[in-house]
């Protein structure tokens, strides 16, 4: 893993686009879907240097791979948004 | 994919419409009682006892048998009459190989090695396991049965560069077992489930007979940050069914600056 735990919520927020670009993230099992404004500003390859397994795009959905830890990940999403 | 010609017995019955309407009636009779009232290895009504109580043809009463025999829920024995199917095989999806699962369930798992060996990774594959393309990983097919009985096709990719002698005493047992010996014990994974139709080589080598549904699966299995392997299996359709546990889901997260903006515009 290339980001500490600690700043990995940051680093895939910054990856997305950062808050502005954020509608909504439903935390699964393994998985952050991720509802953004501009697709555009999604940065796939940050978003796997910040530690994620996968990144799909389809359309305004961002499905982006974050494997067991997606609950963590979440919880400190939810504070930084 | 191209489908496949169906053998006769899976095709829909070329029957004028009102035999067809009949044969409905009679199917629908029969996976009913299958359903509610008879448990596996119990015999079916004759197709004499059928003939009288629905007043239609035996062909009719033929045809419905053969659509739920196609649909594997009943087999038919020459000369004995129209059973029961064993039930399908329901699984939940867990992190845990074929074997593991079988043998959990008190039956003897088999494996037929189809083809191994070290090659350079297809491009698709490397994308899965995070690997340049062309990197070695060892490539495993097998046949998989349970009891003596062929449930399902796998076929596996692992890098090399974890496990490089992998394959020097043959294929081992267990995939996931390797893996762990090697300090790669699976931690965690994703199956991604899809419908289809079986080839006419994945037919042959399941022993499908009837129904040519299938279950594939493609899985990517982690050992925490590691891509150990990327595997896909075909489960006959006929014999499986999976089960998935489900949670409540967990709260959507939504920014504050539009929370906020929701507050005031509904109150």
């Amino acid at each position: 893993m290339t980001v500490p735990d600690a700043a990995r919520a940051a680093a895939i927020l910054d990856g997305l686009g950062g808050v502005d670009n954020v509608d909504e993230i439903d935390p699964c099992t393994t998985r952050l879907r991720t509802l953004v404004k501009d697709p555009a500003r999604v940065d796939a390859a940050a978003l796997r240097h910040a530690g994620a397994y996968g990144v799909m795009v389809s359309g305004r959905v961002v499905q982006v791979v974050v494997g067991p830890h997606a609950d963590t990940i979440a919880s400190d999403l939810a504070e930084l948004l | 994919m191209t489908i496949p010609a169906a053998p006769a017995a899976d095709a829909p019955p070329a029957t004028p419409h009102r035999a067809g309407h009949k044969y409905q009636a009679v199917r629908a009779y029969l996976a009913d009682l299958i359903e509610n009232e008879l448990a596996e290895g119990d015999a079916l009504p004759s197709e004499r006892a059928l003939t009288d109580r629905f007043g239609v043809s035996r062909m009719t009463v033929r045809q419905a048998l053969d659509s739920l025999a196609a649909d594997g829920v009943l087999v038919r024995e020459q000369g004995r009459g129209t059973f029961v199917a064993p039930a399908r095989v329901d699984f939940e999806m867990r992190l845990t190989t074929f074997g593991e699962d079988v043998r959990r369930r008190g039956m003897a798992p088999g494996t037929r090695v189809l083809d191994a060996a070290t090659v350079p990774a297809p491009t698709r594959v490397a994308e899965q396991l995070a690997l340049e393309p062309g990197e070695p990983v060892h490539e495993v097919r097998r046949l998989r049965s349970a009891d003596g009985v062929p449930m399902s096709l796998e076929h596996a990719w692992l890098p090399a560069r974890l496990l490089p002698a992998m394959l020097d005493d043959g294929v081992p047992e267990s995939l996931y077992g390797a893996l762990r010996a090697a300090g790669y014990a699976p931690t965690w994974g994703e199956d991604t489930i899809s419908a289809s139709v079986a080839t006419p080589d994945e037919a042959t080598l399941l022993q499908m007979q009837g129904s040519l549904a299938l279950l594939r699966t493609r899985r990517r299995t982690y050992a925490e940050d590691t891509a150990v392997m990327y595997s896909q299996a075909s489960y006959r359709g006929d014999r499986y069914s999976v089960v998935v546990p489900l949670r409540e889901a967990k709260p959507t997260i939504v920014p504050r600056a539009a929370r906020d903006a929701d507050g005031r515009t509904d109150r």
